[in-house]
């Protein structure tokens, strides 16, 4: 018996040192979108924590999360008009970026197709990967992803690799799927 | 093993400490022949510090009365009084003080939970923009910030010039309901001064010496101080979670002579507003991406303040002092 237990401590002491000598790679990814998206619902499901709480962002959050071996460092920042002149002050080494999406928001939809394109065309963020969440799909007013897809003509995106995926940051419908794009694709960074 | 050992000691240790503080009551009850709650009553000013001793004293006793005193409903205060008073065999005749105090205390007790109770209602109800009276108090607020300048839509730009995101606030409120513009009304009807002066200066451009060819140059927008309503829904929920954690309970004890009210919890957003609005600008940040640095600090030094027992943090918004003295 004691033997066996030793056997046991001896194996999860070498699980132990194989976490320490490997350590995470570091992601970092940038989670941008219009105001009222529900990117800090997303970035508060992701670290699954209390979303009854969210206030409108002023500035930043950012929260690590564990995933498939990765360690994703995720910025959060507001997306009230004010503040998007800031959103290049982050772009820099960014790995993936996550875009999120009203769907339901039917009105500004013209709105957040141009922050995006605005956004695929600076030279920090070129080649960088593209998650589009197609978030609150729990609502029924909700467009489906494939309209937004081509509501935003995002099959003419040819220089990096990109996704849409729709989700409920709210009920956390979808989002599992799309980190799992972003871990796939973490590399996938076209020089 | 040895984890198994320790947690063995330390749940001893707890029993052990127990039954020696049921020791040390019953030789000072037999000494003084007061029970534990006369003698905080005797030795501790009223305010927060005698309220929290006889919180604690009745949520650890081992008599269910006592235990359920705690959250029993305000209208039956008088009667569990009565029947403590019973239980210790203490005489009302001979200490007529007794009883006075120990239901100042208990008002002040469940009043708090009452008002979390109400606050959290408050607060999970959204802004519903198809509710008249919704509709009314947000156009109220607009009317008590900019009453010179009418409103010209429902759905506006204007909206951005006190510090909403968009050109409908209606999204704004998010987590923090009608909690959020509860407040901001309450800050702008009854503190109007404070609250257009707060409201000025967040307007003002951080970098005044910048020239205005730079500032469109850089694409920033002047008016990039902080954005006052939604401010003051991040303050909201600053004051809900000192409220909710127990912190505000020193603040209250302290200013609320009876139960604490929506109205007292209304006071304690306006001067928050106000004191974060004076801290930001001590901070001096370089612009508004530190605002959650910020507030994690304002967070830290109010929680610091409030542990002090004899803190009260609008002591100016406070009733009449000579109740709080019973």
């Amino acid at each position: 018996m004691p033997h066996l237990l030793g056997q046991h401590l001896l194996g999860l002491l070498s699980i132990l040192r194989k976490l320490k000598s490997a350590p995470d790679q570091e992601v970092r990814i940038l989670l941008l979108g219009l105001d009222n998206a529900g990117k800090t619902t997303l970035l508060k499901q992701l670290a699954s924590e209390d979303i009854s709480h969210i206030t409108p962002t002023q500035g930043f959050n950012i929260k690590s999360v564990q995933s498939q071996g990765f360690k994703l460092n995720v910025w959060d920042i507001g997306g009230q008009r004010k503040i998007r002149p800031y959103w290049r002050n982050y772009f820099e080494n960014t790995d993936v970026l996550i875009y999120v999406i009203d769907s339901a928001d039917r009105k500004r939809f013209e709105e957040t197709g141009q922050e995006l394109a605005e956004l695929l065309d600076e030279e920090k963020l070129s080649g960088v990967p593209v998650l589009i969440f197609a978030n609150k799909q729990d609502l029924l007013t909700a467009a489906p992803a494939s309209e937004i897809a081509e509501g935003l003509n995002l099959h003419t995106i040819r220089d990096r690799v990109w996704q849409i995926q729709s989700c409920s940051a709210l009920t956390g419908e979808g989002v599992q799927d799309g980190m799992n794009w972003v871990c796939k694709n973490v590399n996938a960074k076209k020089k | 093993m040895k984890h198994f050992l320790r947690m063995f000691v330390q749940v001893c240790l707890y029993f052990y400490c127990k039954c020696l503080w049921r020791c040390l009551k019953f030789v000072a009850r037999k000494l003084t022949g007061r029970c534990e709650l006369q003698r905080i009553c005797y030795n501790t000013k009223p305010g927060a510090s005698r309220t929290m001793k006889i919180e604690s004293s009745l949520r650890g006793s081992k008599s269910k009365l006592l235990q359920t005193s705690v959250s029993v409903h305000p209208d039956a205060i008088e009667k569990t009084i009565d029947d403590i008073m019973d239980l210790k065999k203490i005489n009302p005749d001979i200490n007529p003080q007794l009883g006075v105090s120990l239901q100042a205390c208990l008002l002040q007790i469940v009043g708090y939970r009452n008002l979390i109770a109400e606050v959290e209602k408050l607060r999970r109800e959204p802004y519903d923009s198809e509710n008249p009276q919704h509709e009314e108090m947000l156009l109220k607020l607009w009317k008590c910030l900019k009453p010179d300048s009418p409103l010209e839509a429902r759905i506006s730009k204007q909206w951005c010039e006190i510090g909403f995101q968009g050109d409908d606030p209606k999204t704004d409120f998010r987590g923090m309901g009608l909690l959020g513009l509860y407040n901001l009304l309450y800050f702008a009807e009854r503190d109007t001064a404070i609250a257009l002066q707060v409201l000025s200066d967040s307007l003002q451009p951080k970098y005044s010496q910048f020239s205005k060819a730079e500032w469109e140059r850089k694409k920033f927008d002047k008016a990039i101080g902080y954005s006052f309503a939604i401010v003051g829904i991040n303050i909201t929920d600053l004051a809900y979670n000192l409220l909710v954690s127990s912190a505000l309970k020193t603040h209250f004890y302290n200013v609320a002579p009876e139960a604490p009210t929506l109205a007292h919890f209304q006071q304690t957003f306006c001067y928050l507003m106000h004191e974060f609005h004076k801290f930001w600008i001590e901070e001096d940040p370089l612009d508004i991406m530190e605002f959650n640095r910020v507030r994690e600090k304002f967070h830290k030094r109010i929680l610091k303040q409030l542990q002090n027992p004899d803190m009260a943090l609008c002591p100016h918004f406070a009733a009449s002092e000579s109740l709080i003295n019973m």
